[in-house]
């Protein structure tokens, strides 16, 4: 019966402790993040140069050419821009949406230049085809779903339709697919290696325990950094598992460890075991320690009594565990880049090329966006399972 | 001393929709100490809590002193508190605990050293003060509580379960210690309980609580022997409750009337009429059992067969189905005993029962 | 069955292990290789370190990063876990895996996110923009460390110590705060591990100038693998085992 609050204010006071910490997040998280949202769909690179065209040419039915007043607010676009540079930008764009525009927008800027009313059709008649005004059009909007779609391998076609892209232009599915099933294969094997180790963990007790413990903390406190550095000097050309082998004389050559998938998904489990191992511990510790010897009492044999007993309660811990691995293996980036070559790169290493050798911020975002929305996923799915356990079966 | 030293008007406390403690009206002598009595919910240790400063006050005013004090902060009403965990800090040593009210009220560390050694050997503890709390017992640690609730002379003590923690011998221990205490420095206790036997130990007044609300605010004679009401009667001890009419009131003897035509004189509340449904509460060890037609004259009587027989070590249990319904006597081991199936009248005075409204 | 379970364990245990036992010896080879066997001792690469301005550089911008994102994860985070402990506060449960949400964004993400904002406001490339960006990802342990330790606390203490006379800004030095002190010392502990590790938000948001210990690790694992690597993992490793050390006799002496 011990209440609530011990003064009126308390809620008003608890906000203003934790408000410093708020707008900490809501500058350097929440911002960035809805900045890469927003860079994700937008696409202002015509509607900034063209604005009046952009607000006008909304209202257009895409049949025969634009009324005067669309064409007059273009011609008045142009002759206000000052910036060559972004003009050349809004041609290279509209150009890639219907060729023939690199040479039809150079005459008509220069046309409009001299003077500003001049009928549009006499500077070039490809004005009276209706397709160059669509392409104007297609472009005008400052939202697009462009770089989402390119991001998937996608495009749109001249028609507007959702189509693949051509075969070998562009590899992101693939490594967004390649992402997922290496990340599977981390979490498998994780599960292989961490279940029995947590189940053997919990089994015994004293200092066994505590070494058992020991051996996954330690290496979840020390930099991620130097465990997978250890992993490079050990399983390169001329590394200790080679020189061993070579040395016994299993191997003549060295075997390739390092720079490929082998590597990858060997330090990953390293690396993401305890994230494995420490749920599924923490489930298998609160079931009593005589419900095998009750099991086996009732006459069950001892692999039964694990498949129907000891396997069914650690099935939330295993599930826990295993959305947990699944969800830092897809954004890792330092270990692959690291550990893998080039076919084995992840979606992150993708994203941090765009952004950090091409400045493509916007590429970046997107496939960005692809794999925020797929790990909150995955972390609202953890969530709900850890906040209200389900029973065991 | 002044009369009304703590005043409760009309108070009341809500969570939300929910009322816990409803228009309720207490006033405590200086030097007294009352037992808040009642079941968990019943609102007792929220009012202790509004006491302290630790809830607010939704409704109503609490005056101490002829001050009202609902919006003074807790840490400048000067009230002791002693909680049922005992609520010591863990990170400083029993003398530290006990110098902490000392060193907030700026009192010069001389002083400070004297009183704490004197408090805690108040209760015998004066050789632990250099230990943390959590090396010392249970009981230990709650006179450690006491010292630390006392040392400072508070204006009242404030007391929620503070034995509930320990094993019933400690706890009667403590339960005297308290008493002795209470006399010998005159203090004003307030006392949250859910343990009847410690309330009617201790205090010089009892409030028994439910609902948010007093039922009765009494001596513990006067809350035992002549409940208010059907809730008192049934939550403070054991007894046997007999449904009937009204016949006669005559002076304190009223005459209760039974569904089985037997009449009963008995005291009781005031304020009955012929024609009311009223209740009968007959304590069980006052009431005599008699071998059958052997009652004496001028005594209540009501015959029946003996069921059941359940041997307690100091008294026997007897139940005895009667045409009234099952009662239950408490007999001493020196009084004659009955097999299974024998006949016996039920026998008591008017001054051992007591009639309340149903 | 009983041995079986004894190998299986001790060659996970071994597993889990020998990276760290692998690279900390080579840290004092007298080669240019990261390779065993080792043919000599030497603590040249240590040199290395100190002497060669860009590690030494980058020691010492850690320290300063690390440094000062412990101080503002800690206070940011240590405020919030107090907040978070009042029962009248409204959407309690939201705000809180707000607060543990940077653990869960994958870092690569918001790097994009920060460096594109930081740029936008001219201040990316600056010690400040690597601090904030640090302090989101260490601040959740903070908040976690300290929510744990203030569970502990009993509510009665608190109320007792008012009471008694003290006010409440007493109340919060002398009792709430010396109580949760072990959660506050181990999250600041874990949040100067956190930026000391940081590798991917560093490398959007940091500058050359800025260049910490784990940029030039992962910068050096890509470009030429040195033993360098390993005289900094063994720093690293040595610094974490004394504040873990630190953390644990300061936890035993409360107990």
């Amino acid at each position: 019966m011990t209440g609530s609050s011990r003064f009126r204010s308390s809620g008003f006071r608890a906000l203003i402790l934790i408000a410093p910490l708020l707008v900490f997040l809501g500058l350097f998280f929440v911002w960035p993040l809805i900045t890469v949202i927003t860079q994700a769909v937008s696409d202002p690179a015509v509607s900034r140069v063209l604005p009046q065209t952009a607000a006008a040419i909304g209202d257009w039915d895409g049949e025969g050419v634009p009324a005067p007043e669309i064409q007059a607010a273009f011609r008045a676009d142009i002759a206000a821009n000052t910036d060559d540079q972004a003009m050349g930008d809004v041609t290279r764009r509209l150009n890639s949406s219907k060729s023939g525009f690199r040479s039809l927008m150079g005459k008509t800027v220069s046309a409009v230049r001299e003077n500003p009313d001049i009928d549009l059709a006499e500077v070039d008649k490809r004005w009276a085809d209706t397709a160059f005004w669509k392409a104007i059009q297609d472009n005008a909007s400052p939202y697009t779903d462009a770089f989402l779609l390119a991001s998937l391998d996608m495009e749109r076609d001249s028609a507007g339709s959702i189509t693949s892209m051509k075969e070998g232009t562009s590899a992101n599915f693939a490594i967004l697919m390649r992402t997922l099933w290496t990340s599977a294969l981390v979490t498998l094997s994780c599960l292989i290696i961490g279940l029995p180790y947590a189940m053997i963990a919990a089994s015994v007790s004293g200092w066994k325990r505590a070494v058992l413990l020991g051996a996954v903390l330690l290496p979840l406190w020390t930099s991620l950094l130097v465990r997978t550095a250890a992993w490079m000097i050990i399983l390169q050309d001329n590394g200790i598992i080679n020189q061993s082998l070579m040395g016994l004389g299993v191997i003549k050559e060295p075997l390739v460890l390092i720079y490929n998938r082998f590597g990858v998904v060997l330090a990953m489990t390293h690396v993401l075991l305890p994230f494995m191992v420490l749920p599924i511990y923490s489930v298998l510790i609160t079931v009593p320690g005589n419900l095998m010897s009750a099991a086996a009492s009732l006459g069950a044999h001892p692999v039964r009594a694990f498949l129907r007993v000891l396997l069914p309660l650690s099935l939330r811990g295993v599930i826990s565990g295993a959305l947990l691995v699944f969800m830092a293996s897809i954004g890792y980036y330092i270990t692959p880049a690291l550990l893998g070559g080039a076919a084995d790169q992840m979606i992150s290493s993708v994203i941090a090329d765009y952004s950090i050798k091409s400045a493509n911020w916007s590429m970046a975002a997107a496939i960005g966006l692809i794999l925020l929305v797929l790990t909150l996923a995955l972390y609202a799915v953890y969530n709900r399972l850890s906040r209200d356990p389900i029973q065991a079966r | 001393m002044s009369e009304n030293f703590i005043r409760f008007q009309k108070v009341t406390k809500d969570y939300g929709t929910v009322r816990v403690v409803e228009n309720l009206d207490l006033d405590i002598a200086r030097g007294e100490f009352v037992s808040l009595l009642g079941p968990s919910g019943s609102g007792k240790t929220t009012l202790l809590m509004m006491l302290a400063g630790f809830e607010s006050v939704s409704g109503g005013a609490i005056i101490l002193d002829g001050h009202k004090i609902n919006d003074l902060p807790t840490h400048r009403r000067d009230m002791g508190v002693v909680f049922q965990n005992y609520a010591l800090f863990p990170h400083m040593t029993i003398a530290k605990n006990v110098a902490f009210p000392l060193e907030m009220r700026g009192i010069p560390k001389a002083e400070v050293a004297g009183r704490v050694k004197k408090a805690l050997d108040m209760v015998q503890l004066g050789a632990l003060t250099d230990r943390l709390p959590g090396q010392l017992s249970g009981g230990q640690q709650q006179r450690v509580a006491l010292a630390r609730a006392l040392v400072f002379e508070p204006r009242v003590v404030l007391m929620d379960e503070p034995l509930g923690a320990l094993d019933k011998q400690l706890r009667e221990q403590m339960q005297l210690d308290i008493r002795d205490l209470h006399h010998r420095l005159g203090l004003t206790i307030i006392f949250v309980t859910h343990d009847q036997d410690e309330a009617l130990t201790m205090s010089d007044r009892i409030a028994v609580f439910n609902h948010g609300q007093i039922q009765q605010c009494a001596s513990p004679r006067e809350v035992y022997d002549h409940p208010s009401n059907r809730f008192v009667a049934e939550f403070i001890g054991e007894t046997n409750l007999l449904e009937g009419t009204v016949s006669a009131v005559q002076g304190e003897v009223i005459t209760l009337e039974l569904p089985g035509g037997t009449a009963f004189r008995s005291h009781g509340m005031p304020g009955f009429a012929a024609g009311d449904k009223a209740l009968l509460s007959l304590r069980p060890e006052r009431i005599d059992l008699f071998s059958e037609g052997a009652a004496p004259e001028g005594s209540n009587c009501l015959s029946g067969e003996v069921t059941d027989t359940v041997y307690q070590g100091d008294h026997l249990r007897v139940v005895v189905e009667t045409g009234a319904g099952r009662i239950i006597a408490r007999i001493n081991r020196k009084a004659s005993e009955w097999a299974n199936g024998a006949r016996v009248t039920l026998g008591f005075r008017a001054q051992d029962g007591w009639v309340i409204a149903p | 069955m009983k041995y079986a379970k004894a190998i299986y364990a001790s060659l996970i245990v071994f597993f889990l292990l020998a990276p760290l036992l692998v690279i900390l010896p080579l840290a004092f080879t007298s080669s240019a290789f990261l390779t065993y066997p080792i043919p000599a001792f030497s603590t040249r690469w240590f040199e290395e370190l100190v002497v060669n301005s860009v590690w030494s550089r980058a020691i010492v911008n850690s320290l300063l990063i690390a440094a000062a994102t412990t101080v503002l994860a800690t206070v940011l985070g240590t405020l919030a876990a107090l907040g978070l402990r009042s029962q009248e506060l409204g959407m309690k449960s939201q705000i809180r895996t707000l607060f543990l949400l940077p653990m869960v964004v994958p870092a690569v993400v918001l790097g994009v996110g920060m460096q594109s904002l930081f740029v936008r406001f001219g201040f990316n490339s600056t010690y400040w923009s690597v601090i904030f960006a640090h302090t989101v990802v260490a601040m959740p342990f903070v908040v976690i460390s300290v929510s744990g330790a203030l569970t502990g606390i009993d509510r009665r203490v608190e109320r007792a110590a008012l009471s008694l006379g003290a006010p409440p800004w007493k109340v919060f030095g002398l009792v709430t705060l010396p109580l949760a002190m072990p959660g506050v010392l181990s999250g600041a502990a874990l949040a100067f591990a956190t930026s000391l590790d940081e590798v991917v938000l560093t490398l959007f948001v940091a500058g050359p100038n800025q260049r910490t210990l784990a940029r030039q690790m992962f910068s050096t694992l890509r470009e030429n693998i040195s033993p360098a690597i390993a005289a900094a993992a063994f720093i690293i490793i040595v610094g974490t085992v004394v504040i873990a050390l630190v953390l644990m006799l300061a936890r035993r002496k409360r107990a």
